[in-house]
């Protein structure tokens, strides 16, 4: 998608907040990539290395990514469920030795009615600065 | 490093513990917070305005902007309609609908793959200005071709709909999922052509109800005016009472 520019606008906000802290240096960032947010975590994460170069307080900074598994309802049998989701490795793996396969089933029922709840989030979780 | 191909794919973000000192700040702020905030006060001023929004999405060549055409011959006697067009460049889009007789404002991005919540706040101000201070009943964004981001930014539409055109194929809502699980209504446009192309209906809204079960979906051809009258019921249904 837009990975870069999101990063980007993170930085901002961070650099912002510690600012405010009065802090030198940025330790860690932890954000939250929601599974359906369509936000890949590997290039936001290379457009946050590659951004944070030009920052010295961001020079050391790590950032946490917290990726939550999908949560959906079944609309079979009305059981909530959170199923783990496929890297892009494992989900090619999978396509190759089941064919293309790839609809969620609901552990309960097998039903493929899953309606997403929520996972659409990206939220700048934690700052820990000095 | 990675000893097959030399990547760095196992070196930095997320792989050391950070130290566990310094101060700690919890932010929960979410990273398109500006865009949301935009895009909420982007709803109650198209509401002040009397109307309802809807976002039309989809991919390049769809047949956003024949749909509008149509849908504005059939409607504009009835209803106060405006247009916000979305393009990386020219006034072609805006000058179509102008034709019609209805107020469009055109939003060149210069290169910008979507519209954004601030972009759609200038665009409403100089669509109020054009109306010359009467009420709107509906209001379409026609969104920048593009069946990834626009995804992610709330304009401040009260309706996302997702067009998805015949020769496009009926395997793109698989592979474009985030796009049509966001919408409200997906329009199957195009559909006159479905004897000449190997699309298949049953396929397509099958992958569509996989991602958002439930999902309503209108197929039409917009040029021909078949299946408009499902679409313009629909439009009537959302209208505020």
């Amino acid at each position: 998608m837009h990975e870069m520019s999101l990063a980007q606008g993170m930085i901002a906000q961070v650099l912002a907040l510690a600012q405010q802290h009065q802090a030198e240096r940025v330790t860690s960032i932890t954000v939250l990539l929601g599974p359906f947010s369509g936000v890949v975590a590997e290039s936001f994460a290379f457009g946050f290395e590659t951004l944070k170069k030009e920052e010295p307080s961001l020079a050391e900074t790590i950032l946490l990514l917290e990726r939550p598994n999908p949560c959906y309802r079944c609309l079979e049998c009305g059981a909530e469920t959170s199923l783990p989701k496929a890297s892009p490795l494992q989900h090619a793996l999978r396509a190759q030795v089941e064919g293309d396969s790839t609809a969620e089933r609901c552990p309960g029922c097998a039903s493929t009615l899953l309606s997403p709840l929520g996972g659409t989030e990206l939220i700048l979780q934690q700052i820990r600065m000095e | 490093m990675c000893d097959t191909c030399g990547c760095r794919h196992n070196e930095g973000a997320g792989h050391e513990e950070p130290a566990k000192v310094g101060k700690v700040v919890d932010v929960h702020e979410n990273l398109l917070a500006a865009n949301n905030e935009q895009a909420a006060s982007n709803r109650r001023h198209i509401e002040k305005m009397g109307a309802v929004a809807i976002n039309l999405i989809s991919s390049p060549g769809s047949g956003k902007t024949s749909l509008l055409e149509q849908t504005i011959e059939r409607l504009k006697d009835r209803l106060s309609i405006g247009v916000i067009e979305g393009d990386l460049e020219t006034e072609r889009d805006a000058e179509r609908i102008r034709k019609k007789g209805v107020p469009a404002v055109q939003l060149t991005t210069g290169g910008g793959c979507h519209l954004d919540a601030p972009m759609v706040h200038g665009g409403l101000h100089v669509l109020e200005h054009m109306g010359k201070g009467k009420k709107f009943d509906l209001i379409f964004i026609e969104n920048v071709g593009n069946l990834v981001c626009p995804a992610a930014f709330d304009l401040g539409e009260h309706q996302r709909v997702v067009l998805l055109s015949v020769p496009e194929g009926s395997d793109k809502p698989a592979k474009y999922p985030a796009t049509f699980r966001s919408a409200d209504l997906v329009l199957l446009t195009k559909t006159d052509l479905l004897p000449y192309f190997d699309f298949q209906v049953d396929e397509a809204s099958a992958a569509i109800r996989l991602l958002k079960p439930g999902m309503p979906i209108l197929p039409l051809a917009a040029e021909k005016r078949e299946g408009m009258d499902a679409w313009i019921g629909y439009l009537c249904s959302i209208l505020p009472r």
